[in-house]
Parts: C-alpha cells; structure tokens; sequence
C-alpha cells in the first residue's frame, strides 16, 4: 500500500504542533473529535504535544514530513499506570495507504516496550470508519456511552475498545 | 435515609482542600479512588478542587465541619458539554449516615438546574460500596473494564454509570 521509502516514524517533537493543528481544523477529520472550534483544538494540541516531553507521542512522516500522529496519554496515577489510552490522526490526503496501520504498530510497540502498558484503550464515535483499523489490530469493544457527543440536537455515542499487549 | 442533624449543604470553598487531602490519605477511602501516593494525592486534590472555581462543586458540613464533597468535572468542550464526569467523597467516620445521600441528591440538582446537564456519569472500582446508593438513586451501568485498577491485591475492574437528569 505504501512507498516503504518515504515512510518513517519517529517521537513526536513539540514543533509537530502546527500540523497537528492544521488536521484537526479540517471540518472532515474534527467530527471525530470532542472539539468544536479553534479554541477548543488549541487547547486539545497542547494537551496532546505536551506528551512529546515524556516521548509518548510517535509521528509518522511521509518524505520527511509529518503525515500522522498518535499519542498515548500516559496515567499520572500508579494504580492504573498499565493501562493507556490513546489517540490518533492521519492527515486526510494521506489516508488509504496504510499509514494509520503502521503508526499503530509503532505505538503499540512503543506502548509495551518504553511504559510497560499492558492494556491500550480508545474511544471511537459511533460511524468512524477508523473502527475497522482498530479491530485488524486485535482491538475489542468492551463498552459503549449512547449520548456522548451533541451537535444540532443529534446525539452520537461513544465506543469503548481495548487489546492487551 | 434521613438527614443526621446539624448537616448542611454549601459550595466547596479552596479551604477545604485540606480535609479532601486527609480523607483520600485514609486507606479505607484511598482503595477506592486511583491515587496511592502524596504526589498523586497532591495532583488530585488540586484538580478536584479546581472546580470550585465555577461553582460546580459542593460540600456537606456537620456543625460547620466539612464531612464530605462533591464535584461536577465539566467538560470543556462544546460538543460534550451536556454531559460530565463527577466525583464523590465522604469522612469515613460519617459513612453510612446520610451524607451520601444528601451530597448525591444536591449534586444532581446542581447538575441539572444550574449547569443544564443532561447526564452525570461517574467511574467506580468493582466492589466499592458505593454503587448501592448509586443504583438507588438512578443510576445503570453502562461499561466495565476489566483489569483497569491494579495493585498489591491483583488487577480489578472499573464500572461506569450514568444517570440521565
């Protein structure tokens, strides 16, 4: 599906930012995120670039430029620190070439290797097509929030899934 | 449950901050909520009390004395803004008398009458006693993880539930 050539992956930078921010102002890929508007992706960018300080970030680059991003939101409390959840974006022109498979692995293995987690998470909305991705991974629904997200008056849930690593 | 005398319901002020800390310090108290260390306990306490700031907390006195405190983490973004996490602490040496309850039902009014909420949902550890008066008062499951909590006894599961206002 892709060049393998121009396909690298490394750890998020906090320079990675204003891609991240650029993505998530596209209308198509916003709708599978929380956020409504340009204050409220600034706040979720810093959020998700302020993991790049303890390397929990993983971007992937097509010819050396970033194309994808995931991130894991490593727990702050002992007791549940095996466990993560996380997220991730591939850039909309990008999309179909494997990319979000591959930066996956990484993550996975990044998850495993570098913090130990023994059980990564996510939250999809109901209709993300990018479910089909997570359950190729291994990724399982174990729970589902009917009313999660409202916009216009229209309610969309939210699924839970898991996979041990 | 009927009230015990001399209870009283008002909103949190930031000079509560040192019985939250005391309280999440009891073992007793501390199983049942992710931290197990002063940092955490440090980092979980300032964000609980945060809320304050926005009137979305409230704590039950007995004779003036904070015996109990509930909070609303609001979301912050728009599209999720219907909905919101809480939070629900009781003095052990007042459980089992009515404060629960008390906090539980003004929780639930602030929730709905103040802040418009729709729902108020709220993560507990498999086993916590907790969950009786939850169910009482409205409350359903609607997704466990398996295996989220981990500590010196072994892995335990958190239970999420959701009461529609």
């Amino acid at each position: 599906m892709t060049d393998a050539s121009k396909l690298t992956f490394r750890l998020t930078k906090e320079e990675d930012a204003p891609h991240l921010l650029q993505w998530l102002s596209d209308p198509k890929i916003l709708r599978w995120f929380p956020m409504y508007d340009a204050r409220e992706v600034e706040d979720a960018v810093r959020i998700w670039i302020g993991y790049s300080r303890i390397e929990a970030g993983m971007t992937a680059l097509w010819d050396g430029v970033p194309c994808g991003m995931a991130n894991l939101y490593i727990q702050p409390y002992k007791k549940q620190a095996h466990t993560c959840l996380f997220s991730i974006i591939v850039r909309n022109d990008m999309r179909g070439k494997g990319i979000g498979k591959q930066l996956m692995e990484h993550l996975m293995k990044h998850a495993k290797d570098k913090f130990k987690i023994e059980i990564l998470h996510l939250e999809v909305y109901d209709g993300n097509p990018a479910r089909h991705l997570y359950e190729r991974l291994g990724f399982k629904e174990f729970g589902k929030q009917s009313r999660f997200i409202k916009e216009d008056g229209k309610y969309t849930a939210k699924i839970f899934m898991q996979t041990a690593l | 449950m009927e009230e015990p005398p001399g209870l009283d319901i008002r909103y949190t002020y930031v000079t509560d901050t040192p019985y939250l800390r005391q309280w999440l310090e009891i073992p007793s108290v501390q199983q049942w909520f992710p931290v197990s260390e002063e940092r955490e306990i440090a980092d979980c306490v300032q964000c609980w009390i945060g809320f304050s700031k926005y009137s979305a907390s409230i704590t039950a006195t007995l004779n003036g004395t904070p015996c109990g405190i509930g909070t609303l983490f609001l979301m912050p973004y728009r599209k999720v803004a219907h909905h919101c996490l809480f939070k629900l602490i009781v003095d052990p040496k007042y459980q089992g008398k009515g404060v629960g309850t008390a906090l539980l039902r003004n929780l639930k009014h602030l929730a709905k009458n103040y802040f418009h909420l729709e729902i108020i949902h709220i993560e507990v550890f498999e086993g916590n006693p907790f969950i009786h008066l939850l169910l009482k008062h409205g409350f359903q499951e609607y997704t466990r993880q398996e295996k989220f909590v981990k500590d010196d006894h072994g892995y335990h599961a958190r239970i999420l539930f959701e009461c529609y206002l």
